[in-house]
């Protein structure tokens, strides 16, 4: 059983900023609950209210002059179903349709994912490599906020006490855009996340983004990694993957725990760091 | 765990109203319930079991408007104005679903206690895709765990039920 | 959990060990640490630990023991709490040694940390990081406090 606890459920964004500057501390937004009920079922937080958003109409999904946006409480089972993932972000289609199982795909929301910011997960990662941005609301205001300035620490955003997150954007990626996001993991979290993205002109590989993500605690860039394949030939990048997979590894900042040592961790982030790029060039 | 609710007088409650097994349910719930238990201690249906209280395991799969989902997460209220199906109601007045009648003609279970989640997670599958690979059976029913049979006799009687429920079609 | 921290201080020695003992403002320096409160001179206290990661906060109410004292040199010290909303348990066990270099006083410790309960549920390594931080932080703050005031 969980502890007691208030319901609240705000029809626009005002209201839920509102519910949370009043409450502070003792609210927390509820989504699809994935995390946060397990957590409050371990005892491990307490609320006297919950802020459900479900009714904020944050759930749409449309492309437009050449971004793609994703609203927060999309499910990920909706972005799997989504002919604007399908076709524009098929590398987070993949993403998508292999977060945890078919029952976390239906409730949990990309959004609640991104804030809840537990270090083993999937979506962040690969939204960093392709350089997408969170929109936070508060009231009626807006601001962006670059991915890579997101994620603070684990299970920390750099989100105001009283925003709400109402969507992802996405740059629209283009004609010679490439992307992949592989993880590897053997507990039901996973352990290792890496993506990369970058854009294939003929042999010519430019606008390197990799990033890492699970290992430690929080997803990162390595722009040293993404030098040594940026501006260089298809071949030249093959070449030097276990260099930047060395770097990508040391960068992650990984935590030896159950999910595997320091070492065993950054040994695998160069490991799928090769696959990925393989894997995006072919 | 309690079977009657002890209700304080400020206690928020939430009407809910939605379909089980095909009978309306009208329902007053406190938001902190769980789906899992209110089926389970309220209604008396203990074919969903808690087993890994995580999500991770499927022995609590439900099926709310045709989505599997894990009762022991999902919060009670959330099925207002939603038709949900548990394992007591996958039968036809007594008659056997074919995923039912499959996983006795090819041994889909041993102790059984895996095995309702298993069959609603399947007909959730076959739903949605009447005719799956052996690779999207798998990629689908990936959440549903089992100690006993080792997944062989599983997965060969979704096939078999999927088989004949596409030829009576 | 073990770690092991030092910091060099722009002090005296004798300046250093004062302030180890000066409780208020000693305790002061560990981030998130308040209410320092002497419950027997030289030998036991208490204080207020809260730390957060995330949505997640503890707050242990904290005995700290003196075990040995070597003037102006070394002190054994065993800190522990239990937060009961969350049930978790910690224990922090301190081994703090002054040594002079130059004009210089170098401030090092061991701390074994040890956190039990619920809270180890967020996994090994977040704890461990967290620790590391505090600690980080609680020497550096020492320092700074120290070498402050003229």
């Amino acid at each position: 059983m969980l502890r007691r606890f208030r319901l609240e459920e705000p029809e626009s964004v005002a209201q839920a900023s509102e519910l949370l500057g009043r409450f502070g501390d003792s609210a927390k937004i509820y989504a699809g609950g994935t995390e946060l009920l397990l957590a409050m079922k371990e005892g491990l937080v307490q609320y006297e209210r919950l802020i459900n958003v479900k009714k904020l109409g944050l759930n749409q999904i449309s492309a437009e002059n050449g971004t793609i946006k994703i609203g927060a409480l999309c499910t990920h089972h909706e972005l799997e179903l989504s002919p604007v993932i399908q076709q524009r972000l098929p590398s987070l289609l993949k993403l998508e349709q292999n977060v945890a199982n078919v029952r976390v795909r239906q409730a949990g929301t990309i959004g609640g994912n991104l804030c809840f910011a537990e270090p083993h997960a999937d979506p962040g990662t690969l939204l960093m490599a392709l350089g997408a941005k969170m929109v936070a609301a508060q009231g009626s205001a807006k601001r962006e906020i670059a991915a890579e300035d997101f994620f603070v620490d684990a299970y920390e955003t750099s989100l105001a006490a009283d925003e709400v997150l109402a969507e992802i954007v996405v740059p629209a990626p283009g004609a010679n855009a490439r992307s992949a996001y592989l993880k590897f993991g053997y507990l039901e979290r996973p352990s290792v996340g890496v993506a990369v993205a970058f854009n294939l002109n003929g042999a010519n590989v430019s606008d390197v983004r990799i990033a890492v993500g699970c290992a430690g605690p929080a997803p990162k860039r390595v722009a040293e990694a993404e030098a040594l394949l940026s501006g260089k030939t298809k071949d030249e990048a093959t070449r030097n993957l276990a260099q930047a997979g060395a770097i990508a590894g040391r960068a992650a900042q990984a935590i030896s725990d159950l999910h595997g040592a320091q070492d065993y961790k950054e040994h695998i982030v160069g490991v799928l760091l090769k696959r990925t790029f393989q894997a995006a060039v072919s | 765990m309690a079977t009657a609710l002890t209700r304080r007088s400020d206690a928020q409650t939430i009407p809910v109203s939605f379909t089980l097994n095909g009978r309306l349910q009208e329902i007053d719930v406190e938001p902190h319930e769980l789906l899992l238990d209110l089926v389970r201690d309220r209604l008396g249906l203990t074919g969903a079991k808690r087993s890994c209280d995580v999500e991770v395991c499927g022995a609590c799969t439900l099926l709310v408007d045709g989505r599997p989902v894990s009762a022991c997460t999902t919060l009670a209220f959330e099925v207002r104005g939603c038709s949900v199906l548990t394992i007591e109601g996958l039968a036809d007045n007594g008659k056997l679903h074919p995923l039912q009648q499959a996983f006795i003609e090819y041994g889909g279970f041993q102790c059984g206690f895996c095995t309702p989640g298993m069959l609603l997670a399947a007909k959730a599958l076959l739903d949605e895709n009447p005719n799956p690979s052996e690779a999207e059976l798998k990629h689908f029913m990936h959440g549903n765990l089992c100690r006993c049979t080792g997944y062989k006799k599983i997965i060969e009687s979704i096939m078999a039920a999927a088989k004949k429920m596409r030829a009576s079609a | 959990m073990q770690f092991q921290k030092e910091v060099e201080i722009l002090a005296s020695r004798e300046k250093v060990w004062q302030f180890i003992w000066d409780v208020d403002r000693f305790i002061a320096c560990v981030p998130g640490c308040k209410d320092a409160k002497t419950v027997e001179d030289g030998k036991r206290y208490s204080a207020m630990m809260t730390e957060k990661v995330g949505p997640f906060k503890v707050e242990f109410p904290t005995t700290i023991e003196v075990l040995e004292r070597e003037e102006l040199t070394r002190i054994k010290a065993r800190a522990s709490g239990a937060d009961n909303k969350i049930g978790s348990r910690m224990k922090i066990d301190l081994d703090v040694h002054l040594r002079e270099l130059d004009n210089k006083t170098i401030l090092s410790f061991t701390a074994g940390v040890d956190v039990l309960g619920k809270l180890a549920a967020l996994g090994h390594g977040i704890i461990k990081r967290k620790a590391d931080q505090v600690l980080d932080e609680f020497a550096q703050a020492v320092k700074k406090k120290l070498e402050g005031d003229a």
